[in-house]
């Protein structure tokens, strides 16, 4: 079976349009090609024939209200076909994965929020609250947090000292080490103290409230 | 409308999230007065930043100051002040080494490892260190001592000149194997002893539990400037409150501040130094009176308060000099168990424990 060229290769071809490799091959195929040929020789023609009208058309021709024209009268049997025609109900499909890829990027959003934003202390005292409101039980918050304190507070243990005051918050932790000693003061202090295993140096740190 | 909208915010938001967790560098400033005994030869804040979270700045400070004893008599101890230098409030700490012993000239090393965590204000977030004070060998001290370390760094030097003597008179009398023994026991009562996380607040946490008064138990130390004859505190619960106690200035000299170790002996029998209880006061000789605070201690694990005692661990007198029990004071079987060990024990049985007898030996010989 013989593949034709296209009919716009054709048609550009027939004009000298074509870029140079497509020029050569069509004109190779045209050469071997009758049918090919004659569609050659009818673009041609054609072309010739425009020239020849375009040169009896007068010179006052208005060329941009003629094209207005035109679109206008486009537009016009395009309304009109629609309005003839019937339509088919269009149904909004919405894609399921949309709104659960909404809801999980809100979620993991939310999720990150919560793990920079909220101290942990908080996030256990809500856990421990909901727990309780869901099994019925009262009181595990109140045993392991006050109601209400009324100073700052300062905290000695094994992970090292803490003072919470007026908002802020301060820790003294020592990289790597365990404390070998934590005390409190009732003046408002407390003090850790850590042993360097290989030089043997005591370092004592400690937080004041103000 | 939904569906569009919703995943494109997503990207925005959670790359506005990433920038909140994004650490930013630390400003920070050394305060070394001019005429400061200590020189600084180089300071390390690589490690050191500031992350938001929430409302709040998370600055972490590691540093490492590299300094140099430029006076002509050898430190003994030094106390950092670490603080954040944004004018709120919210407390200072510090950073002590109280077993240096630097040499003219010697250079040394501390190291700062704090986090806090302070309000968010405008502009970049800076931490402060200064020096609070230096004390010599001969107990001389320099520096602006915000932080009272004088009297504390007073205290740990008598303890390391009593604790080093102790040593140092065992090893000539009973020689070496009994200094050795005795290091053994001293780390075995340092591993052995019970600890419990404490917590201290000022004026009263409130527990919904009804306290009762619970009597201290005096541990008197015969050689004491200050005899304690009768003390009491509420406790509730894992809580104990308002400590109070009777003293009595037995000694020639006018006492202006001293400190009472507290003991605490939960139901399962483990006895623990909870806290101290600092106070100044001015008693003449003979002259009694009372010492209260205004504090609740509370325990960060449940425990049943059975009986609590309390012992006199340090006086300072009115003409600043400071007295501190004998060795043979916290010898006694009781104290012994109870009592922390002072940071130069612990100094040199951990010498003993990584190097052996005879880099203690050693290290007992300096001074």
């Amino acid at each position: 079976m013989t593949r034709h060229t296209a009919e716009t290769d054709l048609a550009l071809y027939a004009s000298g349009d074509l870029p140079v490799w497509r020029k050569l091959a069509t004109a190779w195929h045209v050469r071997g090609c009758e049918e090919c040929r004659r569609l050659v020789e009818t673009f041609r023609l054609d072309r010739d024939g425009l020239h020849d009208a375009a040169d009896r058309l007068p010179d006052d021709i208005d060329w941009d209200q003629l094209s207005a024209e035109m679109t206008a009268n486009i537009h016009v049997g395009l309304a009109a076909g629609e309005c003839v025609t019937p339509r088919a109900p269009k149904i909004e499909t919405l894609a399921w994965w949309r709104p659960a890829a909404a809801a999980a990027g809100i979620l993991v959003l939310v999720a990150g929020a919560w793990w920079l934003n909220v101290p942990r202390s908080d996030t256990e005292t809500i856990g421990r609250a909901l727990r309780d409101m869901f099994t019925g039980q009262r009181g595990s918050v109140a045993q392991t947090a006050p109601q209400e304190d009324r100073g700052p507070m300062v905290g000695a243990s094994s992970a090292g000292i803490e003072l919470v005051e007026n908002g802020g918050r301060m820790k003294i932790e020592q990289s790597g080490l365990q404390p070998v000693m934590y005390s409190v003061s009732t003046q408002g202090s407390a003090s850790t103290r850590w042993v360097d295993e290989d030089t043997a140096q005591v370092t004592i740190t400690a937080v004041y409230v103000q | 409308m939904f569906s569009k909208s919703i995943p494109r915010f997503i990207p925005v938001l959670a790359a506005m999230l990433a920038w909140t967790a994004y650490g930013q560098s630390l400003n920070h400033k050394i305060d070394l007065p001019k005429d400061s005994p200590v020189g600084l030869l180089s300071a390390d804040f690589g490690n050191s930043n500031v992350i938001a979270r929430g409302g709040a700045n998370q600055i972490e400070v590691n540093a490492s100051l590299s300094l140099r004893n430029s006076s002509q008599k050898r430190i003994r101890s030094m106390t950092l002040m670490v603080y954040a230098q944004d004018g709120a409030a919210g407390g200072k700490g510090s950073v002590a080494v109280p077993t240096l012993d630097a040499a003219p000239g010697e250079t040394f090393s501390i190291g700062i490892k704090t986090l806090l965590v302070r309000p968010l204000a405008s502009g970049t977030p800076a931490v402060e260190v200064k020096l609070d004070g230096i004390l010599f060998d001969d107990l001389s001290f320099y520096g602006p001592d915000t932080l009272h370390s004088q009297r504390t760094m007073t205290v740990w030097e008598l303890e390391a000149q009593r604790d080093r003597k102790y040593f140092k008179n065992l090893l000539e009398t009973a020689g070496a194997e009994a200094l050795g023994k005795e290091m053994l026991a001293s780390l075995a009562r340092q591993g052995d002893r019970s600890r419990m996380g404490v917590q201290m607040v000022r004026g009263r946490a409130t527990n919904v539990e009804a306290d009762r008064e619970l009597q201290f138990a005096s541990l008197d130390i015969p050689e004491s400037p200050i005899e304690l004859s009768n003390g009491l505190a509420r406790v509730s619960g894992n809580e104990a409150r308002a400590p109070r106690f009777d003293i009595r200035n037995r000694s020639n000299r006018t006492v202006q501040h001293l400190e009472i170790g507290w003991l605490v002996k939960g139901q399962q029998g483990r006895e623990f130094q909870a806290a101290s209880v600092p106070g100044d006061v001015k008693l003449a000789p003979n002259q009694s009176g009372q010492m209260t605070q205004d504090a609740t201690l509370r325990f960060d694990r449940p425990l049943a308060i059975e009986s609590m005692s309390a012992f006199v661990a340090s006086v300072e007198f009115a003409d600043g000099t400071q007295w501190v029990p004998s060795r043979s004071a916290i010898n006694q079987p009781r104290l012994r168990q109870v009592v922390e060990p002072s940071p130069e024990e612990q100094h040199l049985s951990q010498i003993y424990n990584k190097k052996g007898l005879q880099a203690l030996i050693a290290e007992l010989k300096k001074f």
